[in-house]
């Protein structure tokens, strides 16, 4: 009896490794490598884009579910001209709203999925908006996934009035295109 | 009625109570499984007001409950079959699990608890808080800028008019046969011209600077161009006042006022240049 009480000693002392294991086993992070966001203004004189390769992103899995969340500088968008991007800036308040930010909450399940609809929470300009089932086309490459896509967003959707050139106003619609690189920690 | 027929009539009313009434009312309970549990966050501690939305496999609501100050929660009347249970609360990343209520439980009660983690938040990107926190100066700096740069525009394309005008009159102002009224009116519009755009220059030289920005683009060419009609609209009326006193004089216009036509068309060809450099600001 006594030497049975000794034979499970080492079962218990190594029982919360095995646990601990399971337990990491069950989490995965992701952080985002390179991200090209760019903005589409459409006005009947000027099309123009703006990109940012500023962005920074991080994801978390829980138990099968996934938090991500991507926020880059407003004023790291570059249209090309510097004027323009300081308006751009002030129309969106960036002084006091310096970061815009993407909030989505995914299930795991959709790791190597070829697309994948998203509902983002977007947070720009002191306004949060809700954008449903957007869709991201999506590849994988050993760590790296590769997601590309467009957010159909519009400047009203956060309460800005649109700029205008010569008294017309640039297009309520701003899509903003969405190529990122994310590579899954060990 | 005695006291007999009084019993009897209890009795039939009694008897007609659990014979109509009684399945009526087990017929009215809640058949499903309740499903209950609490929700807590990451530390443990019970997240109150919490908003439970149960939906079926076929995406339509079931349920939508929030819990109470325990972190409690109860959603009655659920039929057998898979569920998403999708807990939201503020200050915390939204929680999605799958519920399976089986055909035919025995329980009248299943528990379905919930963690809450906390969200990822811009600090766990790296950002430091003045990368993250605005201010309202910053912004009220934006817009100051934006604000006399309009005015700059607006003033500077006003003062086309005028100095379209001074170069039209100044073939009857410069000329051999020149008259005295050619040469006020092209003075007087020179006038107007340079007020203007020294008004409006005003307005551009005077805008907030933001920090850390680097010219580049449209505006680069529209500020080198002021390196040429800034000075250009000095020189210009300074020429002007000489060659209009030489010509008040009966003289013909000679020595360096002999330069304040080609000096003006340069001007004014930097300007014209100067504002096409610059043909979208929004």
């Amino acid at each position: 009896m006594k030497n049975r009480k000794w034979w499970l000693v080492p079962l218990v002392l190594t029982l919360p490794l095995f646990v601990a294991a399971r337990g990491r086993a069950q989490e995965s992070q992701w952080t985002l490598e390179q991200a090209t966001l760019s903005y589409h203004v459409s006005h009947p004189l000027h099309q123009v884009e703006g990109v940012s390769h500023a962005a920074r992103g991080k994801g978390v899995c829980h138990e099968g579910q996934c938090d991500f969340l991507i926020a880059a500088p407003v004023k790291s968008f570059d249209s090309g001209d510097s004027s323009r991007d300081l308006h751009m800036q002030q129309v969106t308040k960036a002084g006091q709203f310096p970061l815009v930010s993407v909030r989505t909450h995914l299930p795991a399940s959709l790791e190597g999925a070829a697309t994948i609809d998203a509902d983002l929470k977007i947070e720009f300009a002191g306004v949060t908006a809700e954008y449903k089932k957007v869709a991201f086309q999506q590849t994988t490459e050993g760590d790296h996934v590769h997601i590309t896509g467009t957010i159909p967003a519009k400047v009203t959707d956060f309460k800005m009035d649109p700029p205008s050139l010569f008294a017309v106003q640039i297009k309520n619609d701003i899509p903003v295109r969405v190529d990122m690189i994310w590579r899954k920690e060990k | 009625m005695g006291p007999r027929d009084a019993r009897v009539a209890a009795r039939l009313s009694v008897f007609t109570l659990l014979v109509f009434i009684a399945p009526a009312y087990t017929w009215g309970q809640a058949s499903g499984t309740t499903l209950t549990g609490v929700v807590t966050a990451g530390t443990g501690s019970a997240v109150s007001n919490a908003t439970l939305a149960l939906k079926n496999s076929e995406g339509a609501a079931v349920a939508d409950v929030k819990t109470d100050a325990r972190g409690r929660y109860s959603i009655p009347d659920v039929q057998a079959g898979e569920y998403e249970l999708t807990v939201t609360a503020e200050g915390f990343s939204t929680s999605t699990t799958k519920v399976t209520i089986a055909p035919g439980a025995d329980a009248a009660s299943q528990t379905a608890d919930v963690t809450l983690n906390a969200p990822l938040s811009l600090g766990d990107l790296g950002f430091s808080s003045s990368q993250t926190q605005g201010s309202a100066a910053d912004q009220a700096r934006l817009n100051k800028r934006t604000h006399m740069l309009k005015v700059h525009q607006t003033l500077g394309l006003i003062d086309v008019a005028p100095m379209v005008a001074t170069v039209a009159t100044s073939f009857g102002a410069g000329g051999r046969s020149t008259s005295t009224s050619d040469r006020w009116a092209h003075m007087a519009l020179g006038s107007t011209t340079a007020d203007l755009y020294f008004t409006s220059a005003y307005f551009a030289i005077f805008a907030p600077k933001i920090p850390g920005t680097q010219t580049r683009g449209g505006i680069k060419l529209h500020k080198t161009l002021a390196w040429i009609h800034g000075p250009g609209m000095i020189i210009t009326p300074i020429l002007g006042a000489i060659a209009f006193d030489q010509k008040s004089k009966g003289e013909r216009v000679h020595g360096i006022a002999s330069a304040h036509g080609p000096v003006a068309i340069v001007t004014a060809a930097a300007y014209g240049a100067a504002i096409l450099s610059l043909t979208f600001k929004w």
